[in-house]
């Protein structure tokens, strides 16, 4: 039975190899083998810094972004990492391997005007989010999560752009909704939601499950609010800062335009213990932060 | 231990009873709050709860068979032991929260703000910072603890959440200590129907490691039609924790009471579903078939799951076939029945596994939208001496076709069950006969081979 197969394929015409050839091109890749070689370095009993930094130097934009990241502001480690090795010595093995997820992330995509000016969105709101998380003091709110949640939190949106050519028009009805969930606009047009779709990304990619959950719940208030919805409180706060952030993004860039934070942002700042004061304050600080940020 | 042993309620054991100290609210072993202490910060703590509507965790803990420490090491051992168990939750907590010592070897720890899923993780982080051994006198004890927990709810009385959370610690210790149990959770409730043994509590550890550290692996054993056509590949999870495999028949029963076989379960989903793309990709599309748990089913999320993963990995619905156990059809709620419809209406394949050895109620088989029936193993393991078997999988195999399903043999070991099954008249064979389980990059290879790619 296998001829059939074989007779089907050579049957079908050029045209549809060239798409085939096409959504191959457009498959995003799952996991970078990478990704699979750092945990499994950081699973043995002592981890080898030297053979893990060989397998990011190996790539030079991922070193680049390693040491990048690790230089962040919001880190505010004085000393500045040179090498791959300083960057991991600096970050520790589980930053530096989610570090190295949210830049493979990013090159497993394809660069073009749009998709560049989302990364550029995230990169800020990650940044934000830990800058803010060092501002908060709360301890289940931890400056690198925050960060890591920031840059995959929205992923599912560039794989849904890349899969639907009419979720662009979604999205644009999405961010303008005042009252429904952002969410609940997705479900009018797909089977399914960005929240979701960066779940299963992020937990195929080995992401602690606090951060899976908070990507998933990201637009649910009532998992938000409640603090018995089931979701952890650190997956809570991820969400609280990470659209107290995106907030701060837009007022002070007015990029990302969404109507989040006037559903979400009163229960934000309740889970942060922020008030209006508070956030005047931190429009300040931000601007500082944001300048710091490329 | 029983209530009558608690030893510094009683006066038991003079060595660990509360010594009035300059402070006379703190134990000071401890210096933890003491008993009294402990409970005017409960009454504290639940009206601020009240107050501000949020919750309070109320996890008590009773170290388990402390009185053969004290008998075996006196009592100044026995306050060692204390102190240094007292250090651990201490660090454990993390949070912002009140201690106290209740007795001689039970703490309260007041959690203000946490909810189920918090309390719950908190409690078992104590449980396995309790269990690391600890020296006394250059002997290594194994220390464990039981613990109950309950959840202040509003305008319940302050003293009665105390009351609820001794309760729950006693029923801890009835079901044999080194656990945890949840106040008004029956035993082996789901998600949080906690109750966790030793063994457990260790491959739940270990499946969150392999979760975040990538411990997780698919393997695939293809499924072969009666006319050698390869008619569908199943994914099978493999967990590893510190190099070595935990067998499914052990990981899968935790994973499922603790609620984690949803993740495992979605992870299954997408790692599964860019197997199928990349063996599309290669020119060899074959359907795949992939495990859905009933935690998953029941949930409604489970169709944007679905559809999340087909849509990530950009593979058609029809090359993806969902397995569901036999006993998930004993009981079809209205989520699971639309769950399975709309699957089925995208073209997602349904496949009943293990079919025949579960309590089949043949009514639900009937109104079941399913395309696949998979005989259990256990028919197949006595073929072909066995007459009675053979005419079961005949009458079953009839069945199936009736109902308009392929049917699939399971367990298929030899040349002469293959050819057994034949006479019988199924549709297509999985077992080590043809092939046995291999990675993903060996299945590729396999695959083009076979179909001379």
């Amino acid at each position: 039975m296998t001829e059939t197969i074989i007779a089907t394929d050579n049957g079908r015409p050029v045209v549809e190899d060239v798409l085939e050839q096409t959504l191959k091109d457009l498959n995003i890749p799952p996991r970078p083998i990478i990704i699979d070689r750092i945990k499994a370095e950081m699973g043995g009993d002592t981890p080898n810094l030297g053979y893990v930094g060989q397998l990011i130097g190996a790539d030079v934009s991922l070193a680049a972004g390693l040491i990048k990241t690790a230089n962040s502001p919001y880190f505010g480690l004085r000393t500045r990492a040179r090498s791959v090795h300083e960057a991991l010595l600096m970050l520790g093995l589980d930053v530096a391997s989610r570090a190295v997820a949210s830049i493979s992330l990013r090159q497993a995509f394809p660069s073009n005007g749009q998709l560049d000016r989302f990364w550029g969105a995230s990169a800020q709101i990650a940044a934000l989010s830990g800058w803010l998380a060092t501002m908060v003091t709360n301890r289940l709110l931890c400056p690198g999560d925050a960060y890591t949640y920031g840059l995959f939190r929205d992923c599912g949106i560039a794989v849904l752009l890349r899969r639907s050519p009419t979720y662009r028009q979604t999205l644009e009805r999405a961010n303008a909704e005042t009252v429904l969930a952002f969410t609940a606009i997705e479900h009018r047009d797909l089977p399914t939601d960005h929240a979701m779709v960066g779940c299963l990304l992020a937990q195929t990619w080995w992401l602690p499950e606090e951060i899976c959950l908070a990507i998933r719940h990201h637009h649910d208030q009532p998992a938000i609010d409640l603090f018995d919805s089931g979701l952890p409180a650190a997956s809570r706060y991820l969400v609280a800062a990470s659209q107290t952030a995106e907030h701060l993004v837009q007022y002070l860039t007015g990029g990302s335009r969404t109507e989040e934070w006037s559903k979400l942002g009163g229960s934000c700042l309740r889970l942060l213990k922020l008030d209006r004061a508070d956030l005047a304050k931190l429009y300040r600080g931000a601007e500082e932060m944001l300048r710091a940020v490329d | 231990m029983d209530r009558s042993d608690r030893p510094s309620e009683r006066g038991g054991t003079p060595g660990n009873r509360e010594i009035p100290s300059a402070n006379s609210s703190l134990d000071p072993i401890t210096g933890f709050l003491d008993r009294k202490a402990g409970r005017r910060a409960a009454t504290v703590l639940v009206a601020e709860a009240n107050a501000r509507q949020t919750g309070l965790a109320v996890i008590w803990l009773d170290i388990d068979r402390f009185r053969q420490v004290n008998e075996s090491f006196g009592h100044r051992g026995g306050d060692s032991v204390i102190s240094r168990i007292a250090e651990r939750i201490r660090s454990a907590v993390g949070l912002p929260c009140e201690l106290s010592r209740m007795g001689s070897d039970e703490f309260v720890v007041l959690v203000p703000g946490l909810g189920r899923v918090d309390a719950t993780r908190l409690a078992r982080k104590l449980l396995l910072e309790i269990e690391r051994p600890l020296e006394l006198d250059e002997i290594l004890i194994h220390p464990s603890a039981s613990i109950g927990i309950a959840l202040h709810r509003y305008g319940d009385d302050p003293l009665a959440v105390l009351e609820l959370a001794d309760r729950a610690m006693l029923e801890a210790k009835r079901q044999g200590g080194n656990r945890l149990v949840m106040s008004g959770d029956e035993p082996g409730a789901g998600r949080l129907g906690v109750q966790l043994a030793r063994e457990e509590l260790a491959i739940e550890g270990a499946l969150h490691t392999a979760l975040e550290n990538g411990g997780l692996r698919l393997n695939f054993q293809p499924i072969i039609g009666l006319d050698g056509r390869v008619e569908a590949v199943e994914a099978l999870m493999r967990c590893y924790a510190n190099g070595q495999q935990i067998a499914p028949a052990r990981f899968i029963p935790v994973a499922e009471k603790t609620g984690l076989i949803v993740r495992l379960g979605e992870w299954c989903l997408l790692q599964g579903a860019h197997c199928a793309a990349r063996l599309r990709e290669q020119g060899t599309p074959t359907k795949l078939a992939i495990n859905v748990s009933r935690a998953q089913l029941t949930s409604p999320s489970f169709i944007q799951a679905l559809h999340g993963a087909l849509i990530c990995a950009d593979v058609p619905p029809e090359l993806i076939e969902v397995e569901l156990t036999e006993s998930l059809i004993m009981d079809l709620s209205e989520t699971v029945q639309a769950n399975l419809r709309n699957a089925r209406d995208v073209g997602v394949g349904l496949a009943i596994d293990d079919f025949g050895t579960g309590y089949s109620c043949l009514s639900n088989l009937k109104d079941l939208p399913a395309t696949k029936l998979k005989l259990d193993r256990a028919f197949v393991s006595v073929l072909p001496d066995d007459r009675r078997a053979f005419a079961v999988i005949k009458a079953m195999t009839q069945l199936g076709r009736e109902l308009g399903m392929t049917v699939v043999a399971e367990g298929v070991e030899t040349i002469e069950q293959l050819n057994a099954l034949a006479k019988a008249g199924v549709d297509a064979c999985q077992g080590f006969h043809h092939a046995r389980p291999m990675a993903e990059d060996m299945l590729l290879q396999w695959m083009k081979q076979r179909t001379g790619k």
